[in-house]
Order: structure tokens, then C-alpha cells, then sequence
């Protein structure tokens, strides 16, 4: 926690960043994010194990891009988002600079995208015990199973887009849900137009979810929707060996085409 | 509130027998914007179109919704006449209720029902629609060949003599293709050589065509009438410029023993070389693989013969970039060789030839001076077995089409081998004769009659080599499946014309469309023959599927007069339907958030990146812009996109939608 203060003094000190994203103290208990303009405001940045948002989220907003050049303290998912967004075209190479955190709670830097992505190729954050349970049982399920699980659990939802606003790689100025000419999703929360939401929203990060699970921690309802995106994730890594936020210039997987494809069905 | 007109053709009876058209008439009328709906006999005709252009000025519509055959038979006819009665063309939309209904249903109720469902649902989307103009795009008038076979010296000469540039790029180091290879032709029996050399060196000495030789198209970028070709000019190693083809390199080249392609491995040749004497440009290139200086390093005798000096071993691969408004695709075919077929011996058996081995044989260019003998031992064979079908018509091993050509080839081998062998026996084993084209049925009847040639209705099972012969074991099917087995001196496959080696990757390069054979698809198999789905590119010859000469001629003369066409022409007007990526106010400037992920998916590379940038140059925000020149509108990129943020001019989202929810009578 020492270093990341101290660092993040350093570099406002010097001027070689205009903000520092980080975590502070919020009400009660809670954590928030935090935007360190000033040297001086540096030692109200923490980190503990409270610190699990996903603050890649503010990267991509353009009130933080305001701020001029920044850095963020960054734990593995963060790290992913990074460079997916470089890979999205959302941010520039080696724009932002990365005070990481390992898995093991060190604290590196990473000035450059490249020293990110070898970082990466080490190894990325594991599913959690609870998450793998509750993937494991709904893969055992049967197809008609999976259905009433899922039709149950997303009749709850509130459509209050939470997943939506926590997700990183939502960084649509206009949402497809938001668009009404025609309107494809329906407004109120309905089964059938929750199910089409998440499903459309599964089906947009297939190959771009960055397992940092926000979604599923943001929801008020605490609908697991998070799993919907990590098997997503599966399929798009057992189907065509891509896995999100390992590179800066991943080609994008639902729409990328190579001629040498040994698969004969998409010539 | 939209003032839309609704005419209801009968089409004669093709749809009055089936549906009410009066009653569709009637029911259109009541939809709210429907201002007047009416019923015709033949809305096509003269008087058809003006009861819509007097409709138009006396209902004042905004919109018109033709109720008759496929958009794709008048849509440009009703378009047209609504344009000259000042409604914009692109607010008038067809109902399709001929081949969507009236011919696909018995006549009743319901099929009425399903055509006032039809006009209904495009009634709903012209109230969505929005008045377009045509694109308009400049054109490079230069022409580029691809393939300098007989078609693409048809092609090349038609256009370069209609006025315009020509650049053609052959794969070989010659031009002139599988017909230079051939002895004589059918169905005149004159030589294949004799009337192809002058046109080979007219495309060599022509002002309006430039010629590059053993050179591949690797890329195409742009659009019709706009495009920049890729050209990779591989190393002749020899200067073009300097070379007078005198012979003396090719004469003295120590390594004799290469199989010549040209002869198709019946012949040697040098490692120095021209493949054929009468090649078009005459000037050799060095075959790198074989030649001895590049593998050990030592020998240069070409160099030190050559008087001009026009030897460069180090000359590099060259690639130039040529913009063309136009691409003619003439890369022919091939034929599958011997080793394809396990049953007559897979190629080992060297008296098994196929049909252009036999062509060389029997050429007097060819390596026996013209005069039929076997390659095993250099014996005149005294019979013949032509085996036809060869793989073509089998869908065992996967060809299942006819080959074509091959009916009338093998008629024309067995009677070169009459002719030149008076004492042989030519034996043709075939499963029908198909001999549709002008003096063809002549041809093959003269084969029988006059020059004695026996077929046999039947197919070879197996050729075995048994003592220097060939025992070929056949049915005859015309005496009840009766075995024959036949003792012959040599054995000639009518093996399946197949798409030629690189067609695929070519196809990708230019972004057409293939066929399962590889072979390059049409953009209507009737109605369009000659041209692509995209737009400026064209087909000619074999190619596209096996065809014989006049056939690629005639397609090649074709593709020359619609790229005259085009040429005649100032600009080109394309029709607007094509994506477009939305723009709103600052500061997001578009809903697009510039992800890109439309470029790869777009299969005409019409995507681009644009910079809005404020005026002291401060990039602001990168988006993805539809090219107008190079989209097709496909509408891959709009499904895609994630915020919707690109739609389809004249099939947009809500369009769409408005039709599916008419359809589904949930206005």
C-alpha cells in the first residue's frame, strides 16, 4: 500500500501523470473509487482485499480522459481490460501506466503494454471456489434444466443495467437496449426481454469478457449473470483459442476471418 | 401521414389465376396511408406504368408499392417510370406475389390472403422508406486480363481495340494457355497452333496492351472502376528488355533432363528455357529449382553464351501496383492427371496418358514430332482404348458434373490417330455422347462412319499392364452388361476438367465467389454469365467451368463489351444500397464508438477509419466510414455492429423491422 502511495506521489509530483485511478476509503466499510489529481492527496489511496471493482471501467469514460495522461492501479482483471480496450482501439498504446498488483499482492509497475502482456502470459486470476461450483452444477444440468435455471434466476432481474455500467468493455455511447428505432429489446422488465438482454449481452462479450466478474458482484439482485460471460469466454477459448486481455492487438474473435482457416464450413 | 400508391398487377394470368387480385386491390385499400390501390392487367406495359405516373401527379403519393413479379424481373422498370414522374426512385418497393405466391399456390382464399399479406408488409416499409440518390464514382479506363489463355487474348484484344488500356498478367512465362498445347481442334480439325500464334503475338505487339509475363495478381484493393491491382513479378533472370530470344542459353544448358510442363512430362527440357518455340514473349526464363548455378553455385554457360548479355542472376522478384477500372478473370482450368485413378493404375502405367498427353503426341510440335507412339518404348500403337468420363460424372470421387468438352476431344483424338495410324483400332468406352453445339453431332458421326472409330456404351473397370499391353476390362452395357476385355497398346483417360491450381486463393485475393469445384461463380447463372458478384469484375473461359473454345471466346468477347460498356461511360452510378455508419451531433459525432470490429467481417474492405479532428488538426474521435465506391451492401457489418451504429440505405433496421411486424400483423 506504502509503494503504490509513494509512487503515485512520484509520478503526480513529476508531472509524468495528471491522475492516478485508485481505491479509497467510501462510507461505512466500503471502498470506491478514487481520481488523485494532486501529490498531496496521494496517501488517501488503499489497497486491501475490499479493492475487487474492476476500475478499468473509468478508463474508458471521457469526464476521467479530461483528466489528461493517467495511471491505475491495476490487479490482474484491470490489467486485461487494458490491453482488450488497446485491442478494441479504446485506448492507445501505452497511454495509461499500469501500478499493478499480482496475484500475490506485490506491487510492479508496468510502463509499457508490452511488459504487461508478457506479465500476463504467466498466468491469469482463477475462477473463484464459489463460481466454479455453481459453473460445474449448471454444466451438469440438461439443456432443459439450464433453461428453467436460467429463465428463474434472470425473472428477477430489475433491467437496472448495473452489469451493464459496471462492465469495462460496455464503453457504448448508445447501448443496443437504448436504441428505439426499432426498439429491439423491450424497455420494462419482462421474462422475455430479460432473457434477451443478457443473452444479447453474453452473446457482445463473447471473446472480450475479461473474467474480472463485476457484473455478477454489481448486481442488486445477485443474479450469477458474470457466468453467463465466463462460458462465453470458455466457448470462444475451446472454439477458437482466443482468451481476452493477454494482447494488445487481439484480432477481434466473432469477426475475424482467415483465409487459411482449416475449417471448410466458413469458406 | 405518407401518401402511398398500391397497383396490383395480374401479370396476364400468372397471378390473376391464382389470386384475387381485385380483392387484394380492395383490402390494400383500407390500410391507413394507402391513398389509392388499384388492379391491372399488365402493370409492365406501356399503359401500366403510365396509370402509375398519372396516379402519381393525381394522388400526389410520396410512395408507390408495385404488387406483381420479383424485384429482380422490373424493379428498375417501375423505378424508372416513377422517376419520371418526379417521385424518387428509391421510394417505390415491389411485393412479390408471383413467384412468392401466385405460382407457388393453388388458387383460394388463403393464397389471396398470403398476397394481401405480402403488399401489406411493403406497404409498412415504404412508409419507412427515404428518398436516395445514386452514387456516382469516377473510372480508371484500364483494363486488367488475368490469364493470357485463348479467353484472355479475346478479351484483351476486344478491348484494347475497342480504345482502351489493357494490362494482362500471365502465371507461365508464355501466353496462350491449354490451347497452344493442343494438335488440332474440333470440329474443323484445324490447327490449334496455326490460329492462336497471330493472335498471341497481336497482344504482344499491340499499342493499347501491356504484357507481363510470368507475373501473379497478389492483391486488390479499391473498387469497380477504381481498383489497384498487386502484381508480383516473379525473376525471369533474364533482362526482357535486352534478350533477343536467339536461343543460344537454351541451346547449351547442361541440365537436359527436366520434365517439360509444356509437354506435360512426355517431353525434357532446359533449365534455361522457353516452354514452347512459338512462346509469346520469346525470351527464356531460368527455372530455379533445376538450374545448376542456383543449387551448387557454379556453371553460368548461359551467361557466357549470351551475346546481348542479358542474364541476371540476382534480379529480384518485382512488385508493381497498376490502378485498373476493371478485371477480366481468364485463369482456365485443368484436367485431372493419371495418378488420380487407383483403377487404371495410378498413374505408373506409361502408355495410360490423358487428353492433353495425347494432344502433345499427336502435335507436330509435340516431343514425337506428331506421330502417335507409346512413351514406354516409342512402338506406333496399333489400338487405342479412349476411356470417357474419367472421373467426371462420378460423384464417388467427387466430381459429379459433366466435364464437356471431352465428348468431342475424344472423338477428335480418335480420328487424328485414324488418320495418322490408317491400320489402327481406336476403341472409345463412353457412358453417353454428348455432342450439343453447331457441327458437333457431324463431328462425332463422322468419327463413327467415316473413319471407323467402335464405341462401346460401357465403363472400363480396371487397366492392367501385362506383357508390354493393356488389358482393359470393360462392360459393354448395350448387350446386357456383356464383359469385354480389351488387349490395347495404350489407353487414353478423358479425365475431369477440375478448377486450376490456385483458383481458390486467387478468388480470396479478389473477393469473388466460388463455386464447391473451386471454380469461379457467376453473378446469374442466365442472366449475368459473365459477370461476379462484385461489381467491375468479370469471367471469361474455363475458369468458370470447363468450356470449349468457342464457348470461352464468346464469354470473353462478352466480358469486353460490358467492360467497353463501363468505359463509355464519364462515371459510374451505383445503386445506394449500401451501409452507412450514422452520425449525430458533437461531441460524440456518431453512435459508433470506432471498435472496428466491422473491418475484418467486411468481405469487400469497404471499411475505413475517419478522423474527426478539430480545425488545429487534434484527433477528437476515430470511426469506422463505409467506403460508397467499394460496399455492396450486404449488411454483414450492420448485424454486427454492437451499438447499431451502421444501417442499411433502403433495407434499414427499421425498415426491416416494420416488415417482419406487418407480417406478423402486429402494426
Amino acid at each position: 500500500m506504502e509503494d503504490i502511495r509513494k509512487r503515485a506521489k512520484q509520478l503526480l509530483e513529476a508531472k509524468t501523470v495528471d491522475v492516478v485511478i485508485g481505491y479509497g476509503e467510501g462510507y461505512g466499510k466500503k471502498v470506491k473509487a478514487i481520481f488523485v489529481r494532486k501529490p498531496e492527496d496521494a496517501d488517501k489511496l488503499i489497497y486491501d482485499e475490499r479493492c475487487t471493482q474492476n476500475i478499468g471501467v473509468y478508463l474508458t469514460k471521457h469526464e476521467v480522459k479530461h483528466f489528461g495522461k493517467a495511471a491505475i492501479v491495476a490487479s490482474v482483471p484491470v490489467m486485461r481490460t487494458i490491453l482488450q480496450l488497446c485491442s478494441e482501439n479504446q485506448l492507445k498504446e501505452d497511454d495509461v501506466l499500469t501500478l499493478g498488483i499480482t496475484l500475490e499482492g506485490k506491487f510492479l509497475e508496468f510502463p509499457t503494454y508490452r511488459t504487461l502482456e508478457n506479465f500476463l502470459a504467466n498466468g491469469v486470476q482463477p475462477l473463484t471456489e464459489s463460481d466454479k461450483e455453481l459453473m460445474a452444477k449448471i454444466d451438469a444440468m440438461s439443456i432443459s434444466e439450464r433453461w428453467n435455471f436460467w429463465t428463474a434466476e434472470l425473472s428477477k432481474c430489475i433491467k437496472c443495467y448495473a452489469c451493464r455500467s459496471s462492465c469495462p468493455m460496455c464503453y457504448c455511447n448508445r447501448c443496443m437496449v437504448d436504441y428505439n428505432q426499432p426498439q429491439w429489446v423491450s424497455v420494462p422488465s419482462t421474462e422475455i426481454g430479460n432473457i434477451e438482454w443478457h443473452l444479447m449481452r453474453a452473446m457482445h462479450l463473447a471473446g472480450r469478457c475479461v473474467n474480472c466478474g463485476e457484473c455478477g458482484r454489481a448486481c442488486p439482485v445477485d443474479l450469477p449473470i458474470h457466468l453467463l460471460t465466463f462460458k462465453a469466454s470458455e466457448e470462444a477459448k475451446i472454439n477458437f483459442s482466443a482468451v481476452a486481455g493477454l494482447s494488445m492487438a487481439m484480432p477481434s474473435t466473432l469477426s475475424t476471418y482467415k483465409p487459411n482457416d482449416k475449417e471448410n464450413f466458413i469458406k | 401521414m405518407a401518401r402511398i400508391g398500391v397497383f396490383v398487377c395480374h401479370c396476364g394470368e400468372n397471378i390473376s389465376a391464382t389470386v384475387d387480385c381485385k380483392s387484394v386491390a380492395e383490402s390494400t385499400a383500407e390500410i391507413p396511408g394507402v391513398v389509392h390501390s388499384v388492379e391491372y392487367k399488365y402493370m409492365c406495359s406501356a399503359p401500366g406504368q403510365l396509370l402509375i405516373q398519372e396516379a402519381i401527379a393525381e394522388h400526389k403519393l410520396d410512395g408507390v408499392v408495385v404488387s406483381a413479379c420479383s424485384p429482380r424481373m422490373h424493379e428498375p422498370t417501375f423505378r424508372n417510370a416513377c422517376s419520371r414522374a418526379n417521385l424518387n426512385p428509391y421510394m417505390v418497393e415491389m411485393a412479390n406475389i408471383r413467384e412468392h405466391c401466385s405460382w407457388v399456390h393453388e388458387k383460394g382464399e388463403a393464397t389471396t390472403q398470403k398476397a394481401a399479406d405480402i403488399v401489406r408488409t411493403m406497404v409498412e416499409k415504404v412508409k419507412k422508406n427515404k428518398p436516395l440518390e445514386p452514387i456516382r464514382v469516377p473510372i480508371t479506363k484500364t483494363a486488367l486480363v488475368i490469364g493470357g489463355g485463348v479467353a484472355g487474348i479475346q478479351a484483351a484484344l476486344d478491348i484494347a481495340n475497342g480504345g482502351h488500356q489493357v494490362v494482362m498478367v500471365e502465371r507461365e512465362p508464355s501466353i496462350g494457355g491449354h490451347m497452344s498445347q493442343l494438335s488440332e481442334t474440333f470440329p474443323t480439325l484445324d490447327c490449334s497452333q496455326c490460329i492462336l500464334t497471330p493472335r498471341m503475338v497481336e497482344v504482344y505487339q499491340h499499342p493499347n496492351i501491356r504484357l507481363i509475363t510470368y507475373a501473379e495478381v497478389i492483391g486488390l484493393d479499391g473498387f469497380v472502376g477504381n481498383f489497384v491491382a498487386k502484381i508480383k513479378k516473379k525473376a525471369r533472370s533474364v533482362d526482357e528488355d535486352v534478350c533477343t530470344g536467339c536461343g543460344a542459353c537454351w541451346n547449351k544448358c547442361p541440365q537436359k533432363k527436366i520434365p517439360n510442363e509444356f509437354e506435360r512430362g512426355l517431353g525434357k527440357r532446359t533449365a534455361i528455357y522457353i516452354p514452347f518455340p512459338q512462346a509469346v514473349p520469346n525470351k527464356p526464363v531460368i527455372d530455379k529449382n533445376n538450374c545448376t548455378y542456383y543449387k551448387t553455385g557454379k556453371c553460368k554457360i548461359c551467361e557466357k553464351v549470351c551475346l546481348p548479355g542479358a542474364i541476371r542472376f540476382d534480379q529480384p522478384d518485382e512488385i508493381i501496383e497498376i490502378p485498373v477500372g476493371s478485371v477480366t478473370i481468364c485463369t482456365g482450368f485443368d484436367v485431372k492427371k493419371t495418378d488420380f485413378f487407383p483403377e487404371y493404375g495410378y498413374g505408373k502405367y506409361k502408355d495410360v496418358l490423358d487428353g492433353i498427353q495425347f494432344e502433345r503426341l499427336a502435335s507436330a510440335s509435340g516431343p514425337t514430332l506428331g506421330e502417335i507412339r507409346r512413351p514406354s518404348d516409342g512402338q506406333i500403337p496399333k489400338k487405342i482404348v479412349f476411356i470417357k468420363c474419367a472421373g467426371s460424372r462420378d460423384p464417388a470421387k467427387g466430381i459429379e458434373y459433366c466435364s464437356k468438352i471431352c465428348c468431342m476431344y475424344t472423338a477428335k483424338h480418335a480420328m487424328l490417330y485414324k488418320h495418322k495410324v490408317h491400320d489402327g483400332t481406336p476403341i472409345v468406352f463412353y457412358m453417353d455422347i454428348r455432342a450439343g453445339g453447331k457441327n458437333y453431332e457431324e463431328f462425332v458421326r463422322r468419327a463413327q462412319v467415316e473413319d471407323e472409330v467402335q464405341y462401346i456404351r460401357g465403363r472400363v473397370s480396371k487397366v492392367i499392364e501385362k506383357n508390354g499391353k493393356l488389358l482393359v476390362y470393360g462392360a459393354d452395357t448395350l448387350l446386357g452388361g456383356k464383359p469385354v476385355l480389351i488387349e490395347a497398346d495404350m489407353v487414353v483417360l478423358a479425365t475431369a476438367g477440375v478448377s486450376n491450381e490456385g483458383a481458390e486463393e486467387l478468388a480470396q485475393t479478389l473477393h469473388v465467389s466460388y463455386d464447391q469445384h473451386k471454380f469461379f461463380a457467376e453473378a446469374h447463372p442466365k442472366l449475368k454469365p459473365v459477370e461476379t458478384n462484385t461489381a467491375g469484375i468479370y469471367l471469361a473461359g474455363a475458369c468458370q467451368t470447363t468450356k470449349d473454345i468457342p464457348d470461352s471466346v464468346s464469354a470473353a468477347s462478352g466480358t469486353a463489351a460490358k467492360v467497353l460498356g463501363m468505359f463509355a461511360q464519364k462515371e459510374i452510378t451505383r445503386e445506394p444500397i449500401i451501409a452507412v455508419v450514422n452520425r449525430i451531433s458533437p461531441p460524440a459525432f456518431s453512435t459508433c464508438v470506432g471498435c472496428f470490429m466491422c473491418q475484418p467481417v467486411c468481405p469487400y474492405n469497404a471499411i475505413e477509419k475517419e478522423e474527426i479532428k478539430t480545425r488545429d488538426g487534434k484527433v477528437l474521435k476515430e470511426l469506422a466510414r463505409v467506403n460508397p465506391g467499394l460496399c455492396q451492401g450486404c449488411g454483414t457489418c450492420v448485424a454486427l455492429c454492437r451499438s447499431k451504429s451502421i444501417d442499411l440505405q433502403g433495407f434499414t433496421d427499421q425498415q426491416v423491422y416494420s416488415e417482419v411486424f406487418a407480417m406478423l400483423n402486429d402494426i
